[in-house]
């Protein structure tokens, strides 16, 4: 049985899903390693999934694949302690083909995508995991697994975050707690006709609401609620190294942020269905490994290809683009018999061409801007202060909303630093 | 030496109980969507049983497994293991089958099998604890049983079977084939290879149905059961709170007592 395969993938989330499915496709023998007992067995995430690349991979995709709810309002709400402030976007745009985004869970899904690698003519090993390379000289030729050493022309690493293999490879270091946020999760259940009540949803729509403000302590980071179809995903995302320092657990804040009465009531009757943590690379291109060397590749979040606007979390959309960029890679380098490092080179450039770096490029600043602990607490503070002002009737004269503005941000900072930060948003956001 | 192991699948044991449903009208406990079964843990030690036996005689190992194509997953680890060959059989109605009527059913498998020297299954299911279908094989083919081995050998041309007993081990000897259960004793399972894995992947399962085995479908099915589950439950259980505050101890302890006698509790 043994034999040498063009490609192996590592790691089934969807980076690899992606890339062994069209490379798969194109006629390459090639073998997807998964660790877990099955693709996306212990994977968990927010869960919105956004959708264009895999409609080009898949067209209609939502019709096939276990997708929850389609996205079709946005919510952010800013709280406070005992006070939250609330801005909702919905478009009929969001409830049509090919809709914007889904709610979807990662153990149903990644084998969903899985499986199409395997009709493709992938081999998916699942519960096998990637132990070490196999080298030859300076050049990656495989990978040890199971007690076995199984040889490739090229691996593509999709191992996620925390990439074994790209440390390996030689490719960067270990990673350090600033470069990435700490997600926790829970699934609360809930009826179906009590999410549509409780949301103003119908059918299979689905809300994305996004929370910051005081439960984080500070700490940079925020919270999300998304729906589906019979239960909440319930989660706070917040930077490592800061809980670290002040010694907070981030199951902690979840916690606090559940108790909140603006949060309660939405989840009041659920029944705790699951628990999860993982992390997420933040730190943008400034945590970029390099991205190959001789026979191997890195994608998804391996090679820190997230995005965060602090309104928005994404990764899944840039795995999967990334991964489609590492498998027309390795497809090129088989049909020229060139599997080295110059060969390879390849990628950056349709990565430069897709939205993976351009949008990375375009948020370059983002993540440093994100560190500011102001918009986590102060911020959210003068917000619902100032909404409290306007909304407050006490039988006294009114002011201008812009007197009241100067009265909430009184002793809590000067215009100059709102100034200040209001510049740094336009260069970063 | 030629062996036959019955491997069951069973919900995933790790899915926390929370996530299970109890569906009291069809009488029916209901996993969790989108988590695929796995191979019952007493029966992954069986087939370490039959390895260890391959190991050290050679021969041929065949699974055999109970359920739809979906289960071909099962078998597959047990080839990832490094059984030879593995065959799932299907029956819509296995799910409403006793004990009996399943066994009837592998019995029937093993005999189109044919050759063997020794069937293997694991003492019991861990999703229902009943540990029958073993004993009722042995019976069904004529065969010699020993139940809870933890290790079998060949002697003079019988199996040695050394089984557990409280505090101590009875040492066997039966004529082959016969029907050994395995007891958790025998140890960790293996894990399975590399190379176990990707080439258990590309193999196909056979399936056979009940013709493939000609089995009489008037032993099979609900309608064969003799056994009716009439009622399946979890009792309720309500928990409560109540801080008892006076001003002494002593007060409070007589209160707690109050308290506890009206509820019925002492
Ligand atoms: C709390 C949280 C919320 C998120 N919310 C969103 C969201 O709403 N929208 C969005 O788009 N993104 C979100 N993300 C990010 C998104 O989950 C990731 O960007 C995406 O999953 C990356 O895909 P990937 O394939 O690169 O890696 P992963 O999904 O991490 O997959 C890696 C796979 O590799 C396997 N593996 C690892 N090491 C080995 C090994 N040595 N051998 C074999 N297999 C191995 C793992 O088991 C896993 O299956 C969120 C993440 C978190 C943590």
């Amino acid at each position: 049985m043994k034999q040498i395969f063009d490609a192996i993938v590592v790691g089934a989330g969807p980076a690899g899903c992606a890339c062994s499915f069209t490379m798969a496709k194109a006629g390459l023998k090639t073998l997807l390693v998964e660790r877990g007992k099955f693709p996306g067995a212990k994977n968990m995430w927010g869960g919105v999934f956004y959708g264009p690349t895999l409609n080009q991979l898949f067209p209609s995709f939502w019709q096939e694949a276990p997708v929850e709810r389609y996205i079709k309002r946005h919510r952010l709400s800013l709280l406070t302690k005992d006070a939250s402030l609330s801005a909702e976007f919905t478009a009929k745009k969001f409830g049509k083909v090919p809709y914007n985004g889904f709610s979807l869970f990662r153990a149903k899904f990644d084998r969903w995508f899985a499986a199409k690698a395997e009709q493709a003519g992938a081999i998916l090993a699942s519960g096998l995991q990637a132990d070490d390379l196999l080298w030859d000289g300076n050049r990656v030729a495989g990978i040890k697994a199971g007690g076995d050493e199984l040889p490739s022309s090229a691996v593509i690493a999709c191992d996620g975050v925390n990439s074994f293999l790209s440390e390996k490879a030689g490719l960067r270091d270990k990673l350090s707690p600033r470069d990435m946020k700490q997600g926790v999760k829970e699934v609360i259940h809930l009826p179906r006709n009590l999410i549509e009540l409780r949301f103003n949803l119908s059918g299979e729509e689905g809300i994305a609401w996004e929370f910051i403000g005081s439960f984080t302590r500070g700490i940079p980071g925020g919270a999300f609620i998304y729906t589906n179809k019979e239960s909440l995903s319930i989660g706070v995302v917040v930077q490592l190294s800061t809980l670290a320092e002040n010694k907070i657990e981030a199951n902690d804040l979840l916690e606090e942020f559940k108790q909140h009465s603006e949060v309660a009531t939405y989840l009041a009757g659920g029944k705790l269905l699951e628990y999860s943590a993982h992390l997420i690379p933040v730190a943008g291109s400034a945590m970029m490994p390099a991205l190959y060397t001789d026979g191997f590749l890195v994608a998804g979040d391996a090679a820190a290809f997230t995005l965060t606007t602090g309104l928005t979390l994404e990764g899944a959309n840039f795995a999967i683009a990334s991964g489609l960029a590492a498998a027309e890679t390795v497809i090129r380098s088989k049909q020229i018999g060139d599997f080295s490092q110059k060969s390879l080179s390849y990628y950056p450039e349709l990565l430069k061409k897709s939205f993976v770096l351009k949008d990375l490029k375009t948020f370059k600043k983002a993540p440093h801007f994100l560190e500011n602990p102001r918009i986590y607490s102060l911020y959210p503070e003068i917000a619902c202060d100032l909404a409290e002002k306007i909304f407050t009737n006490d039988g006294k004269p009114r002011r201008k909303i812009w007197k009241l503005l100067r009265k909430s941000m009184e002793r809590k900072i000067s215009f100059w630093q709102v100034f200040r930060d209001l510049k740094k948003i336009k260069k970063a956001l | 030496m030629d062996i036959i192991v019955c491997v069951k699948q069973i919900p995933d044991p790790e899915i926390p109980p929370s996530k299970f449903k109890l569906d009291i009208e069809s009488k029916k406990v209901v996993p969790p969507e989108g988590i695929p079964p796995v191979m019952n843990p007493y029966d992954e030690q069986a087939v370490e049983l039959a390895l260890r036996l391959k190991d050290k005689y050679g021969g041929k190992i065949t699974v055999l497994t109970l359920g739809s194509e979906a289960t071909s997953s099962i078998a597959k680890h047990a080839l990832a293991m490094g059984a030879d060959e593995g065959i799932v059989i299907t029956n819509k109605a296995f799910e409403d089958s006793d004990s009996f009527s399943k066994a009837y059913i592998l019995s029937q498998a093993i005999k189109k099998v044919g050759d063997y020297d020794l069937v293997l299954c694991g003492r019991q299911a861990a999703d229902w604890d009943e540990g029958l279908v073993g004993s009722i094989i042995a019976e069904n083919l004529g065969l010699p049983l020993v139940t809870l081995a933890e290790a079998v050998d060949v002697a003079n041309g019988k199996l040695k079977v050394k089984r557990v007993i409280l505090d101590g081990y009875q040492v066997f000897t039966v004529p082959i084939p016969a029907v050994v259960t395995v007891s958790n004793e025998v140890g960790r399972p293996r894990l399975p290879s590399g190379w176990g894995i990707i080439s258990a992947s590309q193999k196909q399962i056979p399936v056979w149905s009940v013709d493939d085995i000609e089995a009489d479908s008037s032993k099979t099915g609900a309608s064969a059961a003799r056994r009716k589950l009439v009622k399946l439950f979890i009792p309720e259980r309500e928990r409560k709170c109540e801080i008892i505050e006076r001003e002494t101890t002593a007060e409070a302890s007589i209160e707690l007592v109050d308290t506890l006698i009206k509820a019925g509790a002492i």
